[in-house]
């Protein structure tokens, strides 16, 4: 049965990141009208959503909600609305353009994983950061961390923007994101190096491909596209820009988890 | 190693410093002046600002078009058609995808670089789809109007968010929405709206293009105080409509901007708005710097058929009576074509280029002499022509500087015009909630349809009895060279080109180009998506490229 319920959650996983690999899929699907307020919310529905959960949300969500890859559920704050039609909607299609995929159950299953999901934002922040954020915003201005990030329109593109990294990533992600950033590198971020027939390399941060073409972001921000028949060579052994932060104390690495943890966004 | 490996990568990007000369950004305003002369790139909804919709490019031509086969597609993967105008800049489509998302394309491939979207609230108030008509650009940012009446910057290299501006409250009156493409003139980004069958009050904003912070706006309906105040019977001017939601044009030598408004509401009801009702049904000439109208003309006083005034100001010089003038073309929604002295706004003259019923003639002024029997009944009109769509509508038309002609595509039919009841809004104070909810759940429970506007117009007769057309127009006389018919009344437009081409599509989703000298049909394809806008030409890796879209998807078309 766990090896049943393993090889489900590889699946999920698998097919999650299959979606991600190709931005075309990430496009709205048909939806119909969809009722303001869960019809499924009996404490049978809730439980029976908190099985569902652990099956396709807890790889990225975390066992009890508390985040990981994905957002922490445990604050009750959503980035695409918190009313019963919204997470309904976030769960039915995901979240376009984000490593959020649609989750491919019935209407009834996403109405208790509506349900589920709001009981655990009923909790109240179950992991809280231990370090202290204004050290380490002092910590991510001097590591030079906005020559390849942005927070509040200052920094750049070249990595993920940070507004609201606080709510899309739990704890331990963050910390093993800055130690050993080529662990976990999102889709959207591989770095690929392009070695071209002329001779030329460009490198940067992969947008899209196919068997055509590839779609790259370069180092300077400009968007680049290249017919595979004029390319000697696509390397992919980096798959991070990003360094791992190993020359961090465990208290300035603390602090500048903290400092992310705090970073929630506007909306 | 980490700090060498950071400061080699500082190094990069410190090199490249962001530098995007390589990619066409960032796009100044000059460049936007002269956008003519970079005929590879498309930058802005009409092309240029003299909205001719006019490619310079010419390596499709009558004698090659034959041979024009699919590139690529684009797949919106959306319940919702497409009506959108993708910007291009040096093989990057930008565009719009409904409700309101933007994407970023390889020009030569139809590959995905990026996606912003926006998410509208469950429900809004467009009158007719959830659609978003395209995009303007400047600098490095990417503007779009939304369902919910904001306008956001987006930054083209990344795709993220710059800021969002609240224009307005879109769930006042019976609901407003922006579905309309902005325009960049200098430093600010103008922006129209829309909401004209649901009892709003109609303007035309200005935003700082860089902060978001609104810089003038302009009411549609004159305010107490202000000059043609007193065109509405009563309290009428407070619910008018009179909406912006097309884009506009801009002649720089005068400084002025050129922008179409929508109909006084009720549409076909006017028991309470006796009056001219200024300035719906008009062209506007405002100075973009301050928004201070410099001249108007209304080609329908007190509109009672929805004959928006929302097309393409096209601006060109011509030849009338003998003389060149600086002109204001205007093939209009009531079925005539008008010629207006564009610095002054004198009328020149004006000519059906569909049938029409319902005016015998115009005096010296431009206002029309009424034929009566056209107005809505209780019973329902089913004599009007045009329709309520009628003789064109939002689609783009085009002017070829190379055949001096101008390309309308037309639309012929009739439909029944009924009037209903329309309780006074503030005079019938119990009927108050019912003429405009004051709350969305009012509009949910459909205590109110507000797009019937007081009636109900529908299609009547054979479809044999209504079609669409192609017409080359002089502009100087509006007299019509070719005609080139098809087989429905359309919604999309046209574009020519220097290879002496119309290109287009129609509802059944035949893209066609016709010889922009004859009328000829010379090429074809059938997309069977329905065509709900109008076509762009550029270049990727030094092609030329035609692009339209059909249905849900964006079709794109190129030589081998």
């Amino acid at each position: 049965m766990r090896v049943a319920a393993l090889s489900l959650a590889i699946l999920v996983t698998i097919t999650a990141a299959q979606a991600q690999q190709n931005p075309a899929l990430t496009g709205e699907p048909l939806i119909g009208a969809v009722p303001e307020v869960n019809p499924l919310e009996t404490e049978a529905d809730i439980k029976q959503g908190a099985a569902l959960f652990q099956t396709h949300c807890s790889y990225c969500h975390g066992g009890r909600g508390e985040g990981g890859r994905g957002a922490d559920l445990t604050a009750g704050e959503y980035r695409m609305g918190g009313s019963d039609r919204e997470l309904f909607k976030t769960i039915r299609i995901g979240v376009p353009g984000s490593e959020m995929p649609a989750v491919r159950v019935s209407d009834d299953e996403i109405w208790r994983l509506v349900g589920y999901v709001k009981r655990l934002g009923s909790q109240g922040l179950l992991e809280k950061a231990p370090g202290d954020a204004v050290v380490g915003e002092a910590l991510y201005a001097k590591n030079g961390c906005s020559g390849c990030h942005k927070i509040r329109q200052s920094g750049t593109d070249l990595g993920p923007a940070l507004d609201d990294i606080g709510r899309r990533r739990g704890l331990v992600f963050l910390e093993q994101s800055l130690v050993k950033p080529e662990a976990y590198v999102a889709n959207a971020f591989r770095a690929i190096q392009v070695l071209l027939k002329s001779g030329e390399t460009v490198a940067g941060v992969r947008l899209n491909e196919d068997d055509l073409s590839v779609q790259l972001r370069d180092l300077g921000g400009n968007l680049r596209s290249f017919s595979k028949d004029n390319i000697r060579e696509i390397r992919r052994d980096k798959p991070s820009l990003m360094p791992p932060y190993e020359g961090l104390n465990k208290e300035e690495l603390a602090n500048l988890v903290a400092y992310l943890n705090s970073l929630r966004g506007t909306r | 190693m980490t700090i060498r490996y950071v400061a080699a990568l500082a190094g990069l990007v410190a090199a490249a410093a962001w530098n995007l000369s390589g990619q066409g950004l960032p796009i100044s305003s000059d460049r936007l002046l002269k956008a003519a002369d970079e005929p590879g790139n498309w930058l802005m909804y009409s092309h240029t600002y003299n909205s001719w919709r006019f490619s310079n490019l010419n390596e499709i031509t009558t004698a090659n078009v034959k041979n024009l086969r699919v590139k690529w597609l684009f797949q919106g993967r959306h319940i919702e058609k497409f009506e959108t105008t993708p910007l291009v800049v040096n093989g990057i489509m930008y565009l719009t995808r409904p409700e309101n998302a933007i994407y970023a394309l390889d020009a030569a491939t139809g590959r995905q670089m990026w996606m912003y979207e926006y998410r509208n609230p469950p429900r809004t108030f467009n009158c007719c789809g959830r659609v978003n008509r395209g995009l303007a650009i400047s600098g490095n940012t990417l503007f779009m109007n939304t369902l919910d009446m904001h306008v956001v910057a987006v930054d083209a290299r990344s795709g993220h968010e710059i800021w969002k501006t609240e224009m307005y409250d879109y769930t006042e009156a019976g609901g407003y929405a922006a579905p309309g493409a902005p325009l960049v003139v200098k430093d600010k980004l103008i922006v129209g709206m829309a909401g004209g069958e649901r009892g709003v009050s109609g303007f035309l904003d200005a935003y700082d293009t860089k902060t978001g912070k609104r810089l003038w706006r302009f009411h549609t309906i004159p305010q107490p105080g202000e000059p043609n105040f007193g065109t509405w019977a009563g309290d009428s001017w407070k619910t008018g409509g009179v909406t912006t939601w097309n884009n506009g044009s801009y002649d720089p030598e005068t400084n002025t901007l050129f922008w179409g408004t929508s109909n006084p509401w009720p549409d076909y009801n006017d028991d309470f708005r006796a009056g001219d009702n200024l300035y719906s049904c008009s062209v506007l000439a405002l100075d973009p710097d301050t928004g201070k109208l410099k001249w108007f003309f209304q080609f329908t006083p007190h509109d009672l058929h929805d004959w928006d005034s929302t097309q393409i100001p096209i601006l060109l010089e011509t030849q009338f009576r003998g003389e060149n003038r600086k002109a204001l073309a205007w093939a209009n929604r009531n079925g005539f074509y008008y010629l207006l002295d564009r610095t002054t706004g004198k009328f020149l003259t004006a000519k059906a280029f569909v049938k029409q019923t319902w005016a015998k003639g115009f005096d010296n002024n431009g206002r029309p002499e009424l034929i009566p029997g056209n107005e809505p009944t209780p019973e329902g009109n089913d004599r009007v022509w045009p329709g309520v769509d009628g003789g064109t509508n939002w689609m783009s038309h085009s002017y070829s500087p190379l055949t001096r002609l101008l390309y309308i595509f037309a639309r012929e039919e009739h439909r029944m015009f009924s009037k209903n009841e329309v309780p006074h809004p503030t005079t019938e104070p119990e009927a108050n909630a019912i003429a405009a909810p004051t709350t969305i759940a009012q509009a949910n429970a459909g205590a109110y349809d507000p797009a019937i506007g007081g009636a109900i117009s529908r299609a009547v007769g054979m479809p044999e009895e209504s079609w669409g057309k192609v017409i080359a127009v002089d502009p100087g006389t509006g007299n019509i060279k070719w005609e080139h018919r098809v087989l429905t009344p359309p919604w999309g437009g046209v574009m020519a080109t220097a290879g002496n081409l119309v290109f287009g599509g129609t509802l059944e989703g035949m893209i066609f180009a016709l010889n922009a000298t004859t009328g000829e049909r010379l090429w074809t394809f059938s997309s069977n998506g329905p065509v709900f806008a109008s076509p762009i030409s550029y270049t990727a890796n030094g092609k030329q490229l035609i692009s339209i879209p059909a249905g849900d998807l964006i079709v794109t078309f190129g030589l081998d």
